[in-house]
């Protein structure tokens, strides 16, 4: 085997992490960036802020910012803990929510050009074919903005790959259990271990190959029939 | 038109100039030591026109950096293995490298933790996640290893671990809640005031720990690093060591 | 059909719209110069744009009266709309397009599929790709599409213009003889005489976004 089996179980495991964030940000970044590209409501430009904040600040603030969130005492962590008996930081769950909120605002910003050039004289007639708006969201809007929309899946899932500075903070690097490709990386460059860095880097560029070719079919296969 | 360039252009040469008469000392040293030499320094700085500019971190890590030919003047390691590979890399003035200090381990919890920890034993039983320092990499994670090995524990305690990057960090998930004890030296939880100590590593127990330093070859400062080299092994610096709760080699 | 429109305002950028009339004829039409108003008068109808003031009511049905603060849904309102500009949806095939309208929200279907395809001519073309068509044949599938959605009425916003002579007048035929076939009334745009001659009982003068002039075709135009 090229890869050592502890080094394919970071890579399964970085897989799977980051497509669970992504599928858990999807609803929730079409959401948001449909009314972004549509309409104007106030607290929009707060909205905004907030959405574009993981991408500006500091990744490892960010982890900060997770880390009180999720923190056992107080906050989210602490009614987690003490009612399900669950845990966030230093888990998986923690790795996942650091790569949907850093990933999150390339999802958004992506959508919502989607949204944006979709032409609104079709969702119009649609309408006046007797549409309601979530047949015209679903059956329009959708199909036509899928290219933006796919193009930001992708980005999302490929900035969860490649996530570091939060995930370190809030997840730490525990072996088998939140250690990624990128952190493992790093461990690996910091023990001095090249040879084993070199092939987690090759994996990585592997992963981004993949996930371009595979935003190409999609898009191919998109809408635009 | 030429002022405000010229402004910043005598502004930098100042800078320059006020760092050339004062020289800089380089201190790399390990996380653990970071209350204790600062306060050496500052009292080091009443008495001398050089300025100790410190570099803290996991050993491991600031080898690593030394290596890769950053710029320090003095080594302080919080194991002898990390002055090994600089040795070995002829990096170190060897004539100068020094055992310097120990410490011991202890186990600490948070301070409103309810969990009844009198032993490593009992980490099995009461507790679902540790932190130590990375202890592939890190002294104080290694020596917890070597300590916990000798006990029988640590495979056992092993899926419990939760590797930080250096001993403060761990001392820091102690303190925050979300892990629910930790291996940090003792220096460390003394220092600290949102940590109690459950289980002290008596010191015949205990893996022997030691603190060596030498100055860096490539030091531009040479003069500098012996002067403060010398004022660490003061009887000054050893009052502050010791109340520190250092054990002193020296 | 009964089509009231009252008090309708909609301030545009050089004038402002308003209309205040009634409508009987099936096939009546509005005609005027580009820029007199006429899509938007159109766009208020169809409930795609929000006058200022206005009382619209269908047959009796009450569309839109702003002293309520009362607009029925685009989606109610039964309205065919054929725009000026392309209105297929790319991403869906020729016959998808067609059957977009045709759901269980209508509640009565009053002609059959092959009817409106044949009617129109456009059977040869229900396996095309929308983006292959010619603007005549994209026309006619756009008026089949608002046709099977079994409207109440239809609203067409100069559906002939960019077309050739012959074209032109191969669809006029169909345009003009659409109410007997199918019994829906429409709003016919124009800024072409022929056209309106043609196809129109009563005519609607528009300029500037004022009714100047109503009657029949041949009496105001020819």
């Amino acid at each position: 085997m090229w890869l050592t089996p502890a080094e394919w179980q970071i890579v399964r495991f970085t897989l799977a992490v980051c497509a669970l964030s992504t599928a858990i940000i999807l609803p929730l970044g079409l959401a948001v960036a449909w009314p972004l590209a549509r309409h104007r409501w106030p607290g929009k430009l707060l909205v905004e802020t907030l959405v574009t904040l993981p991408l500006v600040l500091p990744p490892v603030a960010t982890g900060l910012l997770l880390l009180k969130l999720f923190s056992r005492r107080g906050g989210l962590g602490q009614f987690l803990h003490e009612h399900l008996g669950m845990d966030v930081v230093f888990t998986w769950r923690a790795v996942v929510a650091a790569a949907a909120v850093m990933s999150f605002p390339l999802l958004v910003r992506s959508a919502r050009v989607g949204f944006q050039s979709v032409n609104q004289r079709l969702e119009q007639i649609a309408r006046t074919l007797g549409a309601s708006n979530a047949r015209v969201f679903f059956t329009i809007t959708l199909p036509l903005a899928a290219r933006g929309i796919i193009a930001g899946i992708v980005l999302a899932f490929a900035r969860a790959v490649g996530e570091f500075g939060a995930t370190i903070v809030v997840a730490g690097n525990i072996p088998g259990k939140t250690t990624t490709l990128s952190l493992e990386i790093f461990e690996t460059v910091q023990l001095g271990h090249d040879a084993s860095a070199y092939r987690l880097l090759i994996v990585s560029a592997l992963i981004a190959f993949g996930a371009v070719w595979c935003s190409e079919v999609l898009m191919k296969r998109s809408a635009l029939r | 038109m030429f002022r405000f360039p010229g402004t910043i252009f005598i502004f930098a040469a100042t800078l320059l100039l006020q760092t050339a008469n004062g020289a800089e000392v380089n201190v790399y040293a390990a996380a653990s030591l970071t209350d204790v030499l600062k306060e050496i320094a500052a009292n080091y700085e009443k008495q001398s026109s050089d300025k100790i500019v410190f570099n803290f971190g996991a050993s491991s890590i600031l080898a690593r950096q030394i290596i890769e030919r950053a710029p320090a003047d003095i080594f302080f390691s919080a194991d002898e293995a990390k002055i090994d590979i600089l040795q070995i890399g002829g990096l170190i003035v060897n004539d100068t490298r020094r055992d310097m200090l120990s410490n011991s381990l202890v186990i600490v919890v948070p301070n409103d933790s309810k969990l009844a920890i009198a032993s490593p034993n009992d980490l099995l039983t009461k507790t679902q996640k540790i932190a130590i320092a990375e202890p592939r990499a890190v002294p104080a994670g290694i020596y917890t290893k070597e300590y916990l090995s000798g006990l029988g524990l640590w495979e056992k305690l092993k899926p419990k671990i939760v590797p930080t990057e250096n001993v403060r960090a761990a001392l820091a998930a102690v303190e925050s809640g979300n892990v629910d004890a930790g291996f940090v030296y003792k220096t460390d939880a003394d220092i600290s005031k949102k940590v109690k100590i459950a289980f002290s590593v008596p010191i015949e127990k205990g893996p022997a720990i030691r603190y060596p330093v030498a100055i860096v070859k490539e030091s531009k400062n040479r003069l500098g690093a012996e002067n403060f080299l010398r004022y660490l092994q003061s009887d000054n610096a050893r009052k502050l060591f010791e109340r520190y709760g250092f054990i002193v080699k020296f | 059909m009964k089509l009231e429109i009252q008090q309708l305002t909609l301030h545009l950028k050089q004038f402002s719209l308003e209309v205040n009339a009634d409508l009987h004829s099936p096939r009546t039409g509005i005609f005027g110069p580009s820029g007199a108003g006429k899509t938007s008068l159109l766009e208020s109808i169809a409930g795609l744009r929000k006058p200022e003031t206005a009382k619209i009511s269908l047959d009796g049905c009450l569309y839109e009266n702003s002293e309520q603060n009362y607009s029925l849904p685009v989606r109610l309102r039964k309205i065919g709309y054929v725009p000026q500009d392309d209105s297929l949806f790319p991403h869906l095939s020729v016959r998808r397009n067609l059957l977009y309208g045709t759901n269980s929200k209508s509640e009565h279907v009053t002609f059959s599929f092959d009817h409106v395809v044949d009617f129109l001519r456009i059977t040869p073309l229900l396996d095309r790709d929308v983006r292959s068509l010619s603007r005549g044949e994209n026309q006619r599938i756009v008026i089949a599409r608002a046709l099977l959605s079994a409207p109440r009425l239809l609203l067409l916003d100069e559906p002939l213009t960019a077309l050739d002579l012959k074209l032109k007048n191969a669809i006029l035929e169909q345009l003009r003889f659409l109410h007997n076939e199918f019994g829906i009334p429409m709003l016919y745009v124009t800024h072409d005489h022929a056209e309106a001659i043609e196809i129109c009982e009563e005519v609607l003068m528009l300029e500037s976004g004022k009714i100047t002039a109503r009657g029949r075709p041949i009496e105001l135009l020819a």
